[in-house]
Parts: structure tokens; C-alpha cells; sequence
């Protein structure tokens, strides 16, 4: 598994707002419809997931251990009688909060903020978050994510046990909260760079464009220059690669979790999951431990990547 | 691309899936039965007759004075010996000491050094004059032992020596060569005992010099005494033993080498394609071991450990300040189904702190019982219930999912109790910190004999004033009981003084004692003798191999 | 070589210590912010808090940050990256060196193998395009390309060791060759390089059928077919040397993540390498380790990162390097 968390690198030519065009382009395309609903499936399952799992993530059932598929438990149930189909579900939010968590903040607000910067002030300021996205760009991001998420766990805990004794708030260490900020804060620290890099590369070419050089002589604030001028013809391209990150996020996500350093027991995640039905012996007395959340991270992976390929497809003017 | 893609796309996933399918579908039906490595010759390293293999943990350290953890200890009890050490019987004989004698008083021990004890080097014999470099080597503060001070603080003259008073221990005096005499403070009845463990062993004082624990890349390489030498230590991968052939105990050693892999797999797959002599067996494995019909259960094999898992309260912080509260998640805690079936009789339940080895072993204690409507009724008479909607479980580890045992609690906790109690994993450091410093509301922790002492286990973990007391428990009888049992002469009042203690701890309940370990191993029908001791101590000299 | 290239090379290469200053930084504070050190976590059970305390001050512990990261650079800049903890007091070099050299032979075979079987595959899969072959192989690269290791190994595991008995559950065994240690030889290796190789291998021909398309479709293949060069000819003189050039950028993309991939599969199967070494040293907090591992693995990564870039800007002189304002 790769820990590749920055955006895909979209080469497209600057294009001018066309956003219902490339997705009715993009629907057009079976294979892209069926990544599309897989990636809505998985994603809807986790964010109704307290509507639609049978049972609870941690709900065990010390009478019913390692029980076959029934009616029901559908996917049979875990070394402590957990509904495997739940705990699925349930770790399909986790991916949902993690991924679109990082996504948002790394990707959306970081990445798309400092390359809309970056691409509009120039100069010094350009060079600055250039350089800076270089360094970010020049660490490999599984390391430190690792050294992140492990060294300061501990220390976000106790952050979290803090703020509750000062809020009064009791659910936000039961919630599981100090870990998922962790994760998904660590994710977004790596998140930002290639979509800043390609807001950029958008932006310094639509600066020089006429109704921009326009907005300026008539003397229109650098804010809605910005805002209104260029966001919105960058607008498409970042919903593009936004909705790419968010499989690499959710893949990291698992990766972590895995690695025991990511969400914490037991709240559910697809990586937690597979640790779980590792060891041969689970493999060979209980492949369902291990098939259940192999079938659906692959199938996002999966999904997400065709996704991708066709997106480029319907970007790129060169392709058929 | 046109509008048949998704048609072929779909094709080419189910024909993939198909052709993956088949492969395994032909692979499984040439492969025979479920066995794996039936008739294939997996991985053929060269053997060495009279070798024995064994799945070993990573030590931390090899160094006998630094050495805080059992995987390291494992491994020192074979290279290094002391003065004495603990038969089959768990009866302290000697080891290098010959015999000895202690004083009437209690506090002069006079230990009678055999004259035949060689360095693995062979390059010269042990003398008095070594032990006593060893022993104030562990003590010294430059050596940065955690450990040294904490076994050897009986002996007199130590605080001075530690705060840089005297240039050397006065409580260790070289009579001769063959001499040497230990003086304590104050009589000590578990002081022998203390003197197993591989803070008192000896080392060679030309190769460690002046060495600290965080520097101690002569282990590499140790020269020790014991009954088997360090051939090889492959950093992460193995550590290989020989047959010290000079050893001075009988039996002498039989195996010719040891073999400890480091990495690997699962090592139930790798003894099964004969890569290990030895293996452990997991929860997941256990039950079709136990079936009589399968051929490996004539090779099973178990044995008891010192050791008692419990959850402790920090007893003085709101809710579990509150007894009641204590005893009502003890009360819904179904121990036997933890223990047979969560843990397939991997484990034994415990009623009481003392495992059922350890002598003074009280089967007539009274403990809480399984009673999950009792329980419910006493958490709901405190009105305490809803104070436990923010504890933690706090438990050590690093790895995505604790262990099934503690996620059974918290399950049992839900479900007989109603209350949703999180499990806290953190490093081990951070853990023994915030257990130290009360920075917890409960927690989950093990502990194993150093010695097979009612002692070892009740008075450091529960006397009002010792320094492991993690609880923060006090209780002015059983402080009273366990100072009595101290200074008790008579064997047999003494244990009865520490099964009163016990029984008050447990009405008390600071811990909830979960099980004892039982291990369960399989071991090939060529190895003999092989048993693994109740808690570390050397034990191969004891195996054999027959061809 | 385009006229900016060569002082694009020069910046970038300016930013490699710049860069190895502030990830070993980053990694010595990050490990010095967790709540614990190596001291506290292997005192054990039975050590006082003061004999701990006292042997965090001896050893520096306590100090500032940067005094300790400063001894740290000063050292390592004199080739001593310091002594590990666990075990405790061997030099780093010692300790990594036999577990890179691990990783290295895994990963050597694993990049020789991917490209023997990913070029081949991509080209023979872009030329089959449209014909019946064309969706079984788009189909099972994707599908290849998509599993993760930790998906790919237990079901390895249970193909190859559990069903067919062939190989050895997992682990690493130190075959020697001429007295060098060549873990390579034997069965063991097996199964790692194989999950590495396949998510790779199909990754990499994926990447090499879409970019001999691209180059199918340009003008002078069509040019070169039209004018009657037997399509062999054509397929080996234009089409692959124009594809390859592309494919040379994803070589610094692979390496970069076999360092990912080490971790996973090195976890998972129980291999002395780097990555189970580091995944181990962030544990226990091992920090000279970590930080080493780190040093290491940032230098192998800014300097593909670099080769990424270069390459494309000799294929394509129209992408604006780095782009500086």
C-alpha cells in the first residue's frame, strides 16, 4: 500500500468554467458511473451508518463468537461476537470522517487558500509557499505521518481529556475525537501540496486572462479579483482533484490504523479490521475477518482509480 | 473509448477473478489437505545435530545489571549465573557459591565460591573479587541501571555508595578468592532470593570495563559463565547458543546449540513445517490442538506461570475512591468465560492474587462472584454509574486492536452494567508514568514472580508506603499483617499472615485479579525435558535431543 | 538540455540539506514531544521514578532541543549516527546496516522484476487495444494495480502457504552466500517480492499501456505506418522510445514508494528490514535509530523526487520547473 496522500497530478490546459459540461461528459462514461457508485455507496453507508448497521461497532456477543454468515449476521461475526457487517459499515464512517476531514482542511483550505495566493500575490510571497511546498514535497510522507501519529497520540489524548474537563463536554474522548483529529490532521499536513501547486499553475494563467486584467483596471479589489474572477474558473479542477485525495486519504487512513497508530480501539476502522484478520491461523480458520474489509478497501481503491483515468480522460483534450 | 467499455471493463474484472480463482481452485485441490508444508521441503538451513530451535523475542539488552524485562532475562539466565539460583523445586541451591552460610542475626551472609568456574573465553576462573566488581558495577549510578538499586538495596553500605560517600560498597567484602560476605541492613527472609536475579550475576570485568546500560555493545560479544555461550547475535533475526562444555552444575548442558529465531511469522506455521522445536500456542490454534484426534495433541504440552493479570483502580480518585464500585465491575466480569473461552483455557481464572504454584496459595479465599444483576444493583445503590461514562481502561501496547480479553471486559461492562468504558492504549513508558503518578482511573497490568514469594506479590504492590504501590491502596491491617510476615521466622505463620493480607486485599478489591497464566506449547517428541518454568530462570541445561 | 534545466538542478539540489535539516529536526522533536522517552520505557516495572529522572539527566534528555539536536548533527556529520536503545548501546550503523541491506535486496529484485514484467505487459496490452484480449487486461492491471499489500499478503499467505504449502509463512532467514548474507536465496523472499511486484508491476504497465497509446496516436507513428514500416519496427524504434522517456519519471515515484510498501510488508510478514526497524524505533523510542532512518530515507526520496522533475523537464521543455515566480 502506498501512502501517496498528495493530490493526483492533474495536467490539464486552464480552462474556462465548464463544470456541468465535464461532469455530463464524465456521466456519459459507464465505467466512470459504476466507480462513481461504488465510491457513493461505500461513502453513504458511512455517513448513515447509525441508520443502517444492525448493530452497534463494539457490540459483542460472547455466545456467538466467530459464527458463520446468517440472517442474522449477515458477513458472520468477530473473535468477540461483533456483527462484521456492522462493524464494515461503521468503518466506512470512520473512512468518511477521516478522508473528508483531511481533504477538507488539508486539501481545501490549505492547498486551495496558498495556491490562489501563491498563483495571484507572485513575487516573494509565491516563492515562499513554492519553496515551502517543495520541502513538504521532498519528505516522504509515510515517515513522518508514522513518527506523527505516534509520538503525539499520547499528547492528544490528554489535550482531549483537558479540554473536556474544562468544557464539561464528556463525549469527546469517548467519541474516539482526539485520535481522528490526529489522523486526519497529520493526513491534511501533506495533503496541500499538489493541489496548491496546481491551483497555482491555474491561476497564473488565468491572471493574464482579459476579463481578469479587465476586473483590475476598473480597479476591483485583489478580494474579488480572487473570489469572484478566479475561484470560480478554478473551481471545477479543484472539485476534480479534491474528490481524488479523498481515496488517497482514505487509504492512508487504513494504513495507519493498521500500523496500530491511527484510530484507536474500539472504534472501528477498515485498518483496525484487518489487523484483526491477519495471522495465518485467522486467515485459514476465518477468511471472512479478513475478506470483509480486503473486498471493500480494495473496491474503493479500485473505484477511486478508475475515477481518476477517466477524469483525465474527460480533461484531457489529447485523449479519445 | 465508447459506450461497450463498462461491458468490457466488468468482463475483464470477472475474468481476471475467474483466472484467480481457478489458480487457487487447482492449487487447493493439488495442494491435498488443509496442513500446509505437507511434503515440501520448506527452507532447509543446515542443521546442527543436537540443535534446538526456538522462536525468540528481541532482547533489549544482554548486559545482567541493566535488564528490566523478561525477553532479555530469558536470555541472561542461560549466558550469566550468580551465587545461587532456583532448582526445578523452586529451592534456592548454589551456583558459583559452592554453599554458604548466614549468621544469627539474619544479616551476614558468607558465600563459599567454587574454585572451578571458568569465563566462556576460558581465559581465567570467577573469584570473590569479580562479584564484587559486578554487584557495585549494577549499583553504581554511572552505570544508569533502572534495576541494580532495586535488588540489591539490602545490602549494607549501598546508599553511600550510590550518593558517592564511599568509593565502595562496605556490605561487600572479599574475605579471599573464594570468599565472599554480603552484609545486610536489617535481615532480609527473601534476600536469597533477591540474589537470583541477574543483577547479582557475575561479569567479566576486562571486557564490560567501564560500560554503561545505554552502552553496552560488549553483550555482542558476552563472556559470560553460564551454562550456554553467545555464539552469534544476528540483531533482529537470531541468536544462537553453544554448550558452555566447562559448566560446572549438573546436569551439564546436552544441547549442542540453541537457535532463537527473532522474526518470522507465525511461528504455529513454521513448527508445523518442522522450522522450530518449540512453539507457543495462541487462542486461535488451541482448540484444534486440544482435539485428541489431531496428531499434534500428543506434542502439547502446558505449564503454569507465576503470574497474576489484574485490573487495578487508582482507589483515590472519584468513582473507584468508592469500593462498592470496585467490587461492582469486579461482580460483572464473567472470569471463566474470559478465561475458557475468550481465551481458550490459555489462561487460568484468578480469584485471588497468589497463583495457585505460589506457595501460600489460599484455595479457601473469598472472592466476588460472577453476578451481573448484583452488580447492576450495588453500581446503581452508589449512584455512582453515570461518573463512569468518562473512565478509561488505560492498558500499554502499540498496535491497532488490545487484546480480545480486555475488549471482552469492556463488552461485559456494557452489557451487565450499562456503562461505556473506553480502552486507553499507550506506550509502555507513558503507561508506568501515569500509573506512578496516579494519572489514571484504572488500569491493566501483569505481574510476574521474581521469586516464589507471597512477598514479591503482596507487599511491594500493596503496603501503604512501597514504591510500586500503584494503586495508591492503604490499608492499616493488612500493613500491619504484611510487616508481621516480615519479620517472621516461622515458615508456616508467616504464609498465614499473607493469606490474611491476601483475603483483606481482595474483600477490598483495589485489583480485580483476571487469570493466571497456563501456558500451552508443543514441543516435537525428539526434545526432551523441555518445561518451562513458572517464571524466568535457566532451564535448557535440562533438554535434550534424541535422534 | 533545456537552458533552465541546469540551474533548476542547482536550486534543487541547494534544497536537499535545507530540506535534510528540517525533516531530522522535525523527526528529534516529534520523538522528544511524546510523553515518554526510551529511558521511562524500558525502566520496567520496578524502577524509581528518581533513578529514572537521574539517568534522563545524565544522558541529556532534559536538555534543550536543539543542544541535543546540535551534539546529534555534529556527530552524524563525523559518520556517527549515534547508538540505539533497543537493543541498547549498539551504533546505529550496525544496527541498520544489516536491516537495509534486507530491504535493499527486496526491493532491488522487487523494482528489476516490476519493470521486467510491467514494460513488456503495457506494450503488448496497448497493442492488443480493442481486440477481445483488451478488458481482461485493462481488467486484472486494475485490479492488480489496486489491491494494497495489506489486502495482497494475507491472501498471498493463505494461496502460498497455507494451501499449496510452498512457501514459508513469513520471516527472513540469513542464507549466506561467500559468507555474505543473502536472505535473497531463500524461500523467504519469496513472498514479499512477489505482493511488491504485483501491485507495482501492474501499476507500471498500466502507466506504459496509457503512454504507448498516447504515442500510437501521434501524428508520426501514423506517418511512419503509413509510409509501409513493418508495425514491429515501428512499435520498437518510435513508439517505445518515445514512451519510455515518460515511463523513467514513475522509476523515482516507485522508489520513493517502496519505502511505503517496506513498512507494510515488513510489518506484516515479520522481515528484519528498515521498515519494520523504523515502525519498531518510533515505538521504543528509539530516537538515533529513527532519526538515521529518516536521514536516510528523505535523502533516497528528494533525490527521486528530484529525477521525477528532471525527467519531465527533458520530455516535456514546455512544463515550467518548480515555476519560480
Amino acid at each position: 500500500m502506498t501512502l501517496d496522500i498528495t493530490a493526483p497530478q492533474l495536467q490539464t490546459t486552464p480552462q474556462k468554467a465548464q463544470g456541468s459540461r465535464m461532469f455530463r461528459r464524465l456521466m456519459r462514461r459507464p465505467v466512470a458511473v459504476v466507480a462513481i457508485a461504488v465510491i457513493v455507496i461505500i461513502y453513504s453507508a458511512g455517513i448513515f451508518a447509525p441508520l443502517i448497521a444492525p448493530h452497534g461497532f463494539n457490540e459483542a456477543d460472547f455466545t456467538n463468537r466467530y459464527a458463520s454468515p446468517s440472517l442474522a449476521h449477515p458477513l458472520g461475526t468477530d473473535s468477540l461476537g461483533r456483527d462484521l457487517l456492522s462493524r464494515a459499515i461503521w468503518s466506512a464512517q470512520t473512512t468518511v470522517i477521516i478522508s473528508v476531514a483531511a481533504v477538507l482542511t488539508g486539501g481545501l483550505v490549505l492547498g486551495l487558500s496558498l495556491g490562489l495566493i501563491a498563483g495571484y500575490a507572485r513575487g516573494f510571497v509565491d516563492y515562499l509557499i513554492m519553496r515551502l511546498a517543495e520541502i513538504f514535497g521532498s519528505v516522504p510522507p509515510i515517515l513522518l505521518l508514522l513518527i506523527i501519529t505516534a509520538t503525539l497520540l499520547g499528547s492528544v489524548q490528554d489535550l482531549g481529556y483537558n479540554v473536556q474537563d474544562w468544557t464539561g463536554q464528556h463525549w469527546i474522548v469517548s467519541s474516539g475525537a482526539p485520535s481522528y483529529v490526529l489522523v486526519f490532521g497529520a493526513l491534511s499536513m501533506f495533503g496541500w501540496v499538489g493541489l496548491s501547486r496546481l491551483i497555482r499553475s491555474q491561476v497564473l494563467a488565468l491572471r493574464e486572462a482579459p476579463y481578469v486584467t479587465a476586473a483590475q483596471a476598473a480597479g476591483a479589489s485583489h478580494f474579488r479579483i480572487i473570489f469572484w474572477h478566479l475561484l470560480p474558473n478554478v473551481g471545477n479542477l479543484v472539485i476534480v482533484a479534491l474528490t481524488l485525495s479523498l481515496g488517497a486519504a482514505a487509504g492512508a487512513e487504513v494504513g495507519l490504523t493498521f500500523l496500530g497508530i491511527g484510530v484507536q480501539s474500539p472504534h472501528p476502522s477498515f485498518g483496525a479490521m484487518i489487523s484483526e484478520g491477519v495471522g495465518l491461523t485467522n486467515v485459514r480458520t476465518h477468511p471472512l475477518l479478513i475478506l470483509v474489509p480486503a473486498a471493500v478497501v480494495s473496491s474503493l481503491i479500485l473505484a477511486f482509480n478508475l475515477l481518476g483515468d477517466q477524469l483525465t480522460d474527460v480533461l484531457s483534450p489529447r485523449r479519445r | 473509448m465508447s459506450a461497450r467499455n463498462i461491458a468490457y471493463l466488468l468482463t475483464g474484472l470477472v475474468v481476471a477473478l475467474i483466472v484467480v480463482g481457478g489458480i487457487v481452485a487447482i492449487a487447493s485441490s493439488g495442494g491435498g489437505d488443509d496442513s500446509p508444508g505437507t511434503g515440501t521441503s520448506a527452507s532447509a538451513a543446515p542443521r546442527v545435530a543436537g540443535e534446538l530451535r526456538l522462536f525468540g523475542a528481541d532482547p533489549i539488552t544482554l548486559d545482567p545489571a541493566c535488564a528490566s524485562d523478561a525477553d532479555s532475562a530469558t536470555y541472561i539466565v542461560e549466558i550469566f549465573s550468580g551465587l545461587v539460583t532456583f532448582d526445578k523445586d523452586l529451592k534456592v541451591i548454589g551456583d558459583i557459591a559452592d554453599h554458604w552460610e548466614v549468621s544469627t542475626d539474619g544479616k551476614v551472609y558468607t558465600f563459599h565460591l567454587r574454585t572451578n568456574v571458568l569465563f566462556h573465553d576460558g581465559s581465567r576462573r570467577v573469584t570473590a573479587d569479580d562479584f564484587k566488581y559486578s554487584m557495585e558495577r549494577a549499583i553504581n549510578p554511572d552505570t544508569q541501571s533502572t534495576v541494580g538499586d532495586v535488588y540489591l538495596d539490602d545490602i549494607a553500605g549501598v546508599d553511600d555508595y550510590i550518593t558517592g560517600k564511599a568509593t565502595s560498597v562496605s556490605g561487600i567484602k572479599v574475605i579471599d578468592p573464594n570468599t565472599l560476605e554480603l552484609t545486610l541492613n536489617t535481615p532480609d527472609a527473601v534476600f536469597i532470593d533477591k540474589m537470583t536475579y541477574p543483577t547479582a550475576f557475575v561479569v567479566d570485568k576486562n571486557q564490560v570495563k567501564d560500560s554503561t546500560c545505554f552502552d553496552s555493545s560488549w553483550t555482542l560479544n558476552a563472556n559470560g559463565t553460564g551454562p550456554f555461550k553467545l555464539k552469534q547475535w544476528d540483531l533482529g533475526q537470531q541468536i544462537l547458543l553453544v554448550q558452555n562444555s566447562d559448566y560446572y552444575l549438573t546436569p551439564k548442558p546436552s544441547l549442542q546449540q540453541v537457535t532463537f529465531l527473532l522474526s518470522g511469522g507465525s511461528s504455529y506455521t513454521m513448527y508445523q513445517n518442522d522450522e522450530l522445536d518449540v512453539t507457543g500456542i495462541g487462542a486461535n490454534d488451541i482448540e484444534s490442538v486440544k482435539d485428541t484426534t489431531n496428531p499434534l495433541n500428543k506434542e502439547y504440552h502446558t505449564s503454569d506461570s507465576l503470574d497474576v493479570f489484574y485490573i487495578g483502580f487508582n482507589t483515590k480518585k472519584a468513582p473507584f475512591d468508592d469500593p462498592d464500585v470496585r467490587r461492582a465491575l469486579a461482580m460483572a466480569i464473567d472470569k471463566s468465560t474470559l478465561a475458557n473461552d475468550i481465551l481458550k483455557g490459555l489462561v487460568l481464572p484468578a480469584d485471588g492474587i497468589l497463583p495457585p504454584t505460589m506457595p501460600g496459595f489460599n484455595s479457601g479465599l473469598q472472592s466476588e462472584k460472577f453476578d451481573p444483576t448484583a452488580a447492576k444493583a450495588l453500581l446503581d445503590s452508589t449512584g455512582k454509574a453515570d461518573q463512569l461514562a468518562d473512565v478509561k481502561l488505560l492498558t500499554s501496547g502499540q498496535g491497532a486492536a488490545p487484546q480480545d480479553a480486555l475488549q471482552a471486559i469492556t463488552a461485559m461492562w456494557q452489557q451487565n452494567l450499562g456503562v461505556t468504558i473506553e480502552i486507553q492504549q499507550e506506550d509502555f513508558g507513558l503507561f508506568l508514568k501515569d500509573i506512578d503518578d496516579g494519572n489514571n482511573q484504572m488500569f491493566t497490568l501483569g505481574w510476574i514472580a521474581d521469586y516464589p514469594d507471597p512477598q514479591n506479590f503482596l507487599e511491594i504492590n500493596f503496603r501503604s508506603d512501597s514504591g510500586n504501590n500503584q494503586t495508591g491502596y492503604s490499608n492499616a491491617q493488612v500493613d500491619q499483617l504484611l510487616k508481621a510476615a516480615d519479620a517472621e521466622t516461622d515458615a508456616a505463620k508467616r504464609l498465614q499472615d499473607y493469606q490474611q493480607a491476601e483475603q483483606l486485599i481482595v474483600t477490598d478489591e483495589p485489583w480485580i485479579p483476571l487469570y493466571h497464566g497456563h501456558s500451552s506449547f508443543l514441543v516435537k517428541p525428539k526434545v526432551q525435558g523441555f518445561e518451562v518454568p513458572p517464571f524466568v530462570l535457566p532451564y535448557l541445561r535440562f533438554v535434550s535431543i534424541t535422534s | 538540455m533545456a537552458p533552465g534545466l541546469a540551474s533548476y538542478i542547482v536550486r534543487r539540489l541547494a534544497i536537499v540539506p535545507i530540506v535534510l535539516v528540517i525533516v531530522s529536526f522535525a523527526t528529534f522533536a516529534l520523538g522528544r514531544l511524546a510523553p515518554s522517552d526510551y529511558v521511562e520505557i524500558q525502566a520496567g516495572p520496578r524502577a524509581s521514578p528518581e533513578t529514572i529522572a537521574r539517568i534522563q539527566d545524565e544522558r541529556g534528555l532534559n536538555d534543550p532541543i536543539y543542544e541535543q539536536y546540535g551534539r546529534y548533527m555534529w556527530d552524524a556529520l563525523h559518520g556517527d549516527f549515534g547508538t540505539s536503545v533497543k537493543p541498547r548501546g549498539v551504533s546505529v550503523s550496525k544496527i541498520l546496516l544489516p536491516r537495509l541491506w534486507v530491504t535493499v535486496q527486496i526491493n532491488v529484485l522487487v523494482l528489476i522484476f516490476t519493470w521486467m514484467i510491467g514494460i513488456p505487459l503495457g506494450t503488448w496490452a496497448a497493442l492488443k487495444r480493442g481486440t477481445w484480449l483488451d478488458p481482461f487486461t485493462i481488467g486484472s492491471l486494475l485490479m492488480f494495480a489496486s489491491v494494497p499489500v495489506l489486502v495482497s499478503v494475507p491472501l498471498l499467505q493463505w494461496l502460498l502457504v497455507l494451501k499449496l504449502g510452498l512457501l514459508p509463512s513469513g520471516g527472513w532467514s540469513g542464507a549466506s552466500f561467500l559468507g555474505v548474507d543473502f536472505g535473497l536465496l531463500s524461500k523467504r523472499a519469496v513472498l514479499p517480492i512477489l505482493a511488491l511486484t504485483l501491485s507495482g508491476g501492474a501499476g507500471l504497465a498500466r502507466y506504459m499501456r496509457g503512454q504507448v497509446l498516447e504515442v500510437l496516436d501521434q501524428d508520426f507513428v501514423r506517418t511512419a505506418e503509413a509510409k509501409g514500416l513493418r508495425s514491429d519496427v515501428v512499435v520498437v524504434r518510435h513508439v517505445l522510445r518515445n514512451a519510455m522517456l515518460p515511463i523513467v519519471t514513475i522509476f523515482g515515484f516507485e522508489l520513493a514508494g517502496l519505502i511505503a510498501g517496506s513498512i507494510f510488508v515488513e510489518t506484516l510478514l515479520g522481515i528484519p528490514g528498515m521498515g519494520l526497524l523504523f515502525y519498531e524505533s518510533v515505538g521504543s523510542r528509539d530516537y538515533d535509530v529513527m532519526t538515521a532512518i529518516v536521514l536516510l530515507g528523505s535523502t533516497i526520496f528528494v533525490f527521486s523526487m528530484l529525477l521525477v522533475d528532471i525527467a519531465y523537464g527533458f520530455i516535456d521543455p514546455r512544463v515550467r520547473l518548480g515555476g519560480a515566480g
